[in-house]
């Protein structure tokens, strides 16, 4: 397992055939379909689909927060389906970064230890250089020393997905990282996380159903009834807006 | 409203669990405590009922004296029996008479433990009857038969059994004369029972036991040797007890001297003096039950503090859609009153459990307790329903007040998190407090009021309110610089640890405040207890000169000597001086005071007396030696007269002057042995002193005590090393049973922690949540949730600490002219007490740390 190998894998993520069902019996529901999905490296991805079609759970599994009931999940060349708790945590913490739509962050924690809180867990020093350029990027130079509650929203999330690319993680996922907030903040963080892809090599998965924020990335892929339906290169905001309405939704 | 609340209650079960244990506890004890002296206290009860179930009149002499020891008699004139014996109506009278007497198997070992607690008596034989309760048995087949010599005896069967004596045996009886082997003739049983609460009896012949008891023959005292403690007397049928009193009293007359009760009258006075010496019992354990629910009272009040906080929303909601601020208030006040209920109840049943530990626990330091079938009492589970129940409701008041002004609008709010704001009015209402707490404590221990230890009681509860009050000031500061440490070597997991501590000041104050009031309490007995093992310590090297002290096994005040005992060791060659030493009581001044008789002759050898005026060694009969504090108090010189009552009322001769000061054994007022034996009925020595000859060796001069010690099974030799050593010995058991009283106020308090820290991880759900998200381990989340208990135990010890140590050097310092000299506050110790607390944190965090790890992070993290 070693990371040279996980590397070298041209898919940052992949789902093969995966099931997830909640409930049993009469009260079954299938979140997720035998869906196989793939997420290349270094591009930004869009999940969208009406509500309880399974996109939060196709992300949760994908990130080791959960487990599929059938199937086989894939971190680069990692099987994450059949890892022990201990190691989905450490990758985690190691290989995943994660932005939620709130609650992002430790409220007793500034700004700077919120960011730097998954290093921090494993011990480690970010690196100074990238520490700085990240900060810089997202604007945040001088919040640092600010507490969540001293922020706004959108100051909240960028802090947020500056903690998400601190540790340069495989894959960033997010679920709707924007839902909570006004366009404008919307605007600069979706420009950020696209920045991050183009100019870093950052690989992002990202849960929305809004269809300008889909137009922010590389790639969609349309969800129903926890199944892959669609998908769309290069989207528009006009385009996806097309597309979910031809979904029926 | 009210389904509400008991809906909220199942909802939260573990809560509602804590928080109900916390109280539950305190009321068990408080129940326990009722329900073992009531238990014994039937017991004990019915023995004295059954002791005097057929005596209808009963003779004693009129004067005593009282003291905390009991009561001590004169004893009567045998020759009133003869003449009560012709009343009409007397169907049988009969003298009684009690002594000190025990009992040593064919090995020579003492049978039973005089040295913890419970009595060995010696009895003339009443023969069976009604004015007797023992019955003779027949025992391992051997048929019982009365004394009828005066080397025969009957004993209890008990005895018998401990110690393997058997009908036509030998056992050797220890008595204020000369130990002396007697033939056990008859086995017998008292009613019922075995024998009387413990108590071993040995039971000879009138003439014989006369003969033991007879007073000594002081050189104007003659002899008396046919005398009685009391005449018993049984009607015939059909005459009332009050007639048969008033028959007996018209023949006795001489009212000054004698006095005639009914048989009811006796038996409702010995219960009630058993009822008074329990209640010194039951009063000390009564005061760690409340001490615990004064713990629980902070717990409570914390935990309503924070449901109202976590519920502020809901609470909100309720007002917005119409409920009244008063509706809000009863639905937290009715989840109180439940919880009340609930465990009260609970504590009523865990009670009768409690009652059985107790009863264990106490037995284990040496105070056996007999008991017979337990007594639950409808008083005792009223009181344990009405104070558990009080107890939660009157805590959750400010709380619920605190909810009925939410605001409907904060029901549109984003956070809810209690007020973090202080006023500086607390700050001040705390100072405030803990002053006027300082005042009664410091009028109650210095001020000499007769009621000092309610003041001193009520003072240590202001101050730890007021404490208490300043403690959510304390907090931030305070967990800042304790965390400080934790941050620094536990990296990010310190840290959250940390700032979680800070974040609510009150709540983690609240919490820690509990634990400061265990803490306190417990720093306050080891420096009590280091300071008078210290002050002991310093009495004996300063005022012993004596080599030896015979001392009874296991000390205690059961135990004595003959004192031929003292006798036969002062005519040894390798001895230059000896005495016994006894201990009494007697009224002088007003007041019921200690009095110490010994040899004056030997007490140069023996203690470092300091004779100021008079001739110490040639004390009279008639004369009293009294220490310079006492000269000076009551304005005496040599040859004053001084009023005083031992039995009778008379005018005692100061002889001698001597400087005391504050010595172990030494009290303020001195007579001889002569002149004890011709005041007090009973003439056993306590311990007994001996001071080696010139040139003697202490291997030579044990040797040759032991010798004689030989035909003493109870008496133990100790140098002074060991004679120290003993009484710090006593008083490690004593502060030993005060520590594992106080561990009820400590783990009530780390429920507090545990109840706390199990509301904070529900409340930081998400948060918990996202941690785990971004790659917390579970082991990491474990040890943030413990880091964070020691950071509040951390803080509530060292509050306590400094409260005890206040304490500990207050009452120290109140306790100095009764010989506490030395404050010694023992670091080591201390610092072990601090451990503990920790420990008590860390351990009840266990449970709440494990929930947080095991929490499930998507659920944690789409949680609204
Ligand atoms: N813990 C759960 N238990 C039962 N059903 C669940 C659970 N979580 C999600 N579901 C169901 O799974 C389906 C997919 O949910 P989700 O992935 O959250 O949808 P989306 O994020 O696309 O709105 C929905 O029908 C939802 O009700
Ligand atoms: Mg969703």
């Amino acid at each position: 397992m070693a990371i040279a190998e996980t590397i070298s894998s041209p898919l940052a993520a992949r789902a093969v055939t995966a099931s997830k069902i909640y409930g049993q019996d009469d009260n079954e529901v299938r979140a997720l379909d035998g869906i196989s999905v793939e997420f290349a490296r270094s591009r930004f991805t869009a999940i969208m689909g009406p509500s309880g079609s399974g996109k939060s759970t196709l992300l949760h599994c994908l990130a080791g927060l959960d487990r599929v009931t059938a199937g086989q999940v894939f971190l680069g060349d990692i099987e994450i389906s059949t890892c022990k708790e201990k190691q989905l945590t450490l990758i985690r913490r190691d290989r995943i970064g994660f932005v939620f739509q709130a609650y992002n962050l430790v409220p007793t924690l500034t700004a700077l230890e919120n960011m730097t809180l998954p290093m921090a867990l494993a011990g480690r020093k970010p690196d100074k250089e990238w520490f700085d350029s990240v900060v810089d990027m997202l604007h945040m130079r001088d919040r640092l020393a600010h507490r969540p509650s001293e922020l706004s929203g959108g100051q909240q999330q960028r802090v947020a997905v500056a903690r998400a690319l601190m540790s340069r993680p495989e894959v960033i996922f997010a679920d709707e990282p924007t839902g909570n907030l006004d366009s404008r903040s919307s605007t600069e963080i979706l420009t950020f996380m696209r920045g991050a892809v183009r100019s870093l090599d950052q690989t992002i998965v990202m849960v929305t159903h809004d269809p300008v924020a889909a137009s922010f990335s590389d790639r969609v892929v349309f969800l129903a009834d926890g199944k892959i339906v669609d998908e769309m290169s290069d989207p528009t905001s006009d385009g996806v807006l097309e597309r979910l309405k031809s979904l029926g939704n | 409203m009210f389904r509400l609340t008991w809906k909220g209650l199942l909802a939260h079960k573990l809560r509602f669990a804590l928080t109900a244990l916390s109280v539950m506890l305190g009321v068990s004890f408080l129940t326990g405590t009722n329900v073992l002296t009531d238990t014994i206290t039937k017991t004990f009860n019915e023995m004295f009922a059954n002791a005097y179930a057929g005596t209808d009149a009963y003779v004693r002499a009129r004067s005593k004296i009282d003291s905390q020891f009991g009561t001590q008699r004169a004893r009567i004139d045998g020759s009133l029996l003869p003449q009560i014996r012709t009343i009409d109506g007397v169907l049988d009278a009969q003298g009684t008479l009690a002594f000190y007497a025990q009992m040593a198997d064919s090995s020579g070992k003492p049978i039973g433990q005089p040295g913890r607690g419970a009595p060995t008596f010696g009895f003339n034989w009443v023969p069976d009857g009604k004015l007797s309760p023992w019955k003779l048995v027949s025992f391992k087949g051997v048929e019982s038969a009365a004394p009828a010599s005066d080397d025969e005896v009957v004993i209890d069967k008990a005895s018998a059994h401990l110690g393997n004596l058997k009908i036509g045996g030998k056992v050797r009886v220890l008595t204020q004369l000369a130990p002396k082997e007697y033939m056990v003739v008859g086995v017998a049983m008292f009613g019922t029972i075995d024998s009387p609460g413990g108590a071993s009896a040995v039971m000879m012949t009138t003439r014989e036991a006369q003969r033991i008891t007879a007073p000594p023959v002081a050189p104007d005292v003659p002899a008396q040797t046919n005398q009685f403690d009391a005449i018993a007397v049984a009607s015939r049928p059909g005459i009332s007890q009050e007639e048969m009193a008033l028959r007996v009293r018209d023949v006795v007359g001489e009212p000054a001297r004698y006095e005639v009760l009914t048989g009811a009258q006796v038996t409702a006075e010995t219960q009630s003096e058993i009822e008074k010496s329990l209640s010194f019992f039951r009063i000390g354990l009564t005061i760690f039950a409340y001490i615990a629910l004064f713990v629980s009272i902070f717990i409570i009040f914390n935990t309503f503090s924070i449901i109202v906080a976590q519920r502020l929303r809901e609470l909100a909601l309720l007002r917005a859609i119409g409920a009244s601020g008063r509706q809000v208030m009863f639905s937290v006040l009715g989840e109180a009153v439940l919880v009340g209920l609930f465990a009260s109840a609970a504590g009523v049943i865990g009670g009768i459990v409690v009652a059985a530990g107790l009863k264990a626990m106490l037995a284990g330091f040496g105070i056996d307790i007999p008991t017979g079938d337990v007594v639950v009492a409808r008083g005792t589970v009223l009181l344990a329903m009405v104070v558990g129940t009080l107890v939660t409701t009157l805590s959750a008041i400010l709380p619920a007040r605190r909810a009925s002004k939410i605001a409907p609008v904060a029901a549109m709010r984003d956070v809810a998190l209690e007020p973090n704001t202080r006023k500086a009015r607390w700050t001040i209402i705390g100072l405030v407090l803990t002053a006027l707490g300082t005042c009664a404590l410091f009028f109650g221990l210095f001020g000499g009021p007769s009621n000092g230890i309610a003041f001193v009681g009520l003072g240590a509860m202001v101050i730890f309110l007021g404490v208490a009050v300043l403690g959510p000031t304390l907090a931030r500061p305070v967990s800042k610089v304790l965390g400080w440490p934790v941050a620094r070597l536990r990296g990010i997991t310190g840290e959250l640890a940390r700032d979680n501590a800070v974040r609510n000041p009150r709540r983690t104050a609240l919490t820690a405040a509990a634990l400061m009031i265990g803490v306190a309490l417990v720093a306050l007995i080891t420096i009590f207890a280091a300071s008078t093992k210290a002050s002991v310590s310093v009495a004996v090297d300063r005022a012993f000169k004596a080599d030896y002290v015979i001392d009874a096994k296991g000390g205690g005040f059961g135990g004595g000597f003959s004192p031929e005992l003292a006798k036969r060791v002062a005519a040894l060659d390798e001895v230059s001086a000896a005495s016994g030493l006894r201990f009494g009581a007697f009224k002088v001044d007003g007041g019921t005071k200690f009095i110490v008789s010994a040899d004056p002759k030997a007490m140069g050898d023996l203690f470092d007396i300091d004779p100021v005026a008079g001739d110490f060694p040639a004390l009279g009969v008639n004369e009293i030696a009294i220490s310079t504090k006492i000269a000076k108090d009551l304005k005496l010189e040599v040859g004053s007269r001084l009023p005083v009552q031992f039995l009778t009322a008379e005018d005692m001769t100061v002889g001698a002057i001597y400087a005391a000061g504050q010595r172990e054994g030494l009290s303020d007022y001195f007579i001889s042995l002569e002149a004890f034996d011709k005041r007090y009925p009973e003439r056993i020595d306590n311990q007994v002193l001996a001071h080696l000859a010139e040139g003697v060796t202490p291997a030579a001069g044990k040797r040759a005590i032991n010798e004689v010690l030989i035909d003493y099974p109870t008496a133990e030799l100790q140098d002074q090393a060991e004679f120290k050593q003993s009484r710090l010995d006593q008083i490690n058991m004593f502060v030993n049973l005060i520590y594992a009283l106080l561990a009820l106020a400590v783990i009530i308090a780390g429920i507090g922690i545990a109840n706390t820290l199990a509301l904070s991880i529900v409340e930081r759900t998400r948060e918990l949540g996202l941690l785990r998200a971004i790659g917390m381990t579970r082991a990491q989340l474990r040890a943030a949730v413990r880091w964070e208990a020691v950071i509040i135990s951390l803080f509530g010890a060292a509050m306590g600490l400094v409260v005890g140590l206040f304490f500990g050097w207050a009452i120290v310092e109140a306790l100095k002219s009764e010989g506490i000299t030395e404050f010694v506050p023992p670091g080591p110790q201390l610092l072990v007490v601090v451990a503990i607390a920790v420990f008590v944190g860390v351990l009840f965090a266990l449970l709440p740390a494990r929930r947080a790890a095991r929490l499930d992070i998507l659920k944690a993290i789409e949680a609204e």
